[in-house]
């Protein structure tokens, strides 16, 4: 009895390991199809002028996965069912920082409101700031997200050990 | 269409007090009342309908007009910025969006507008039959006559029109009919309406529009909307000089005006209209007030 609730000790402190990394996987993801959904935008806007909505539609389901949701409150606004504020559009989205909020709320709320030209320049700008932040994701999830199992994997470890 | 681009709010409104499909224009500017268009009169709207009083006239903000146009152009303002550059937008359901607002222009060529401040929301109506009571005096055995469709602005040319052409198609009158929808005004359903026998070439000039549409679909009678330049005058004697008839619109209140409309001459010189329709909105939009042939002498009162 005993040692099954050491190694369910265990297997929480590699679970919690685990869920923490998950978080920097999962940043890192959200970020790589923000970029990629800018790619997208900039290269349909300039050549087909493709709306917003069928651009959205059209996203790959692994992209889609990827945002957690942001694309539907979009789309929620844009079919008039939500208002677009940061709370609606990031709704059910709990591992993002308030700063890199701010930047892509005001990203959501520039689009399909200008001309191609400047609809571009400003998806290209803020394309850049996602590439930083995905940069940063990136690095912070292959530093931290190992870390994270691994002291995960210790921490049961050490449990056990010490109740040994 | 109106409750995907109207905000919640007024289009309830609009839907529970007023017979929104007796409306022909709505105007909103900025910080100014909302002006209803009914039957050619003009009154506010209000909280509880329309209203004669300003005081109970509702009024919209720059930030409504600017939401109002980015639901126009289906939430993606660049994929229709060739029309806003022309001062308006047309949704599909062929709702005209006209735009008041700054034009931005770099080395003389327009770029956009912004800075929107009114919009005057233009509502098509489909009134079927309108144009059978001159009907058979636009045909000829064999073909339509170059017909030219005159009225002020609102009072009926675009309905006019689109009756025309479905009533061709519904008579089996096999006329390839080109419509060159230069606004997307006249097809305002999105599968057509207009007929079997008709094929449409939307938002481009009439220059390019006639040249295109006679090469490659060989029409026998192009219609179109509001002509009025002098490269419309050309198209249109490119199009005659093909054996194409034309049936077209104009804006003008009355013929002696038509007579001195610049670049006119020549189309009435050369008698290229054998048949002006007059409408006016005397007893409402579309009233016709007479039907003339190329020497102006009226056929039909």
């Amino acid at each position: 009895m005993k040692i099954l609730l050491l190694i369910l000790l265990a297997c929480i402190a590699i679970l919690i390991g685990y869920i923490f990394s998950k978080k920097y996987k999962t940043r890192s993801n959200f970020f790589l199809s923000l970029v990629m959904l800018c790619q997208k935008f900039d290269v349909e806007i300039n050549f087909s002028r493709e709306r917003l909505k069928n651009m959205f539609d059209s996203l790959e389901e692994k992209h889609k996965r990827n945002l957690y949701g942001i694309d539907k409150n979009f789309l929620s606004y844009l079919d008039k069912e939500t208002s677009l504020d940061k709370e609606s559009l990031f709704k059910n989205i709990n591992f993002l920082k308030n700063d890199e909020k701010d930047v892509i709320f005001m990203f959501f709320k520039s689009l399909g409101r200008s001309d191609v030209d400047s609809q571009s320049k400003e998806i290209k700008n803020y394309q850049t700031r996602f590439e930083s932040f995905s940069s940063t994701a990136n690095n912070d999830n292959k530093k931290y997200g190992a870390l994270s199992i691994k002291l995960g994997i210790i921490a049961g470890l050490f449990l056990i050990v010490l109740f040994i | 269409m109106l409750e995907k681009i109207l905000p919640n709010d007024l289009f309830h409104i609009l839907e529970s007090k007023v017979n929104i499909n007796s409306i022909n224009e709505i105007r909103l500017r900025a910080d100014k009342p909302i002006v209803l268009s009914i039957g050619g009169q003009r009154i506010f709207l209000g909280q509880n309908g329309v209203t004669g009083n300003l005081n109970d006239a509702l009024k919209v903000n720059k930030i409504t007009i600017e939401d109002i146009i980015f639901r126009a152009s289906e939430c993606s303002i660049y994929s229709v910025n060739e029309q806003i550059k022309r001062g308006f937008i047309v949704t599909k359901g062929g709702i005209r969006l006209g735009l008041g607002g700054d034009l931005i222009e770099e080395n003389n060529v327009i770029k956009t507008m912004t800075n929107f401040s009114s919009i005057n929301i233009r509502i098509p109506h489909e009134i079927k039959n309108c144009s059978l009571p001159v009907f058979n005096f636009l045909l000829e055995e064999g073909h339509v006559y170059n017909s030219l469709i005159i009225s002020p602005p609102g009072a009926g040319k675009t309905t006019f029109l689109r009756d025309f052409i479905v009533q061709l198609s519904d008579r089996n009158f096999a006329f390839n009919v080109l419509v060159l929808d230069e606004r997307g005004e006249l097809d305002i359903k999105k599968n057509g309406c207009l007929g079997n026998f008709v094929d449409k070439i939307s938002f481009a000039k009439k220059s390019i529009g006639f040249e295109n549409g006679i090469r490659a679909l060989s029409p026998n009678l192009i219609v179109t909307d509001e002509i009025g330049k002098e490269e419309d005058i050309e198209a249109i004697l490119y199009a005659i000089h093909c054996g194409v008839n034309i049936m077209a619109s104009i804006h003008c209140d009355n013929i002696d005006n038509l007579l001195h409309k610049p670049y006119f001459n020549k189309l009435i010189d050369e008698k290229i209209f054998t048949r002006f329709v007059l409408l006016s909105m005397r007893n409402g939009p579309g009233t016709i007030e007479g039907v003339y042939n190329e020497n102006f002498s009226r056929l039909r009162n």
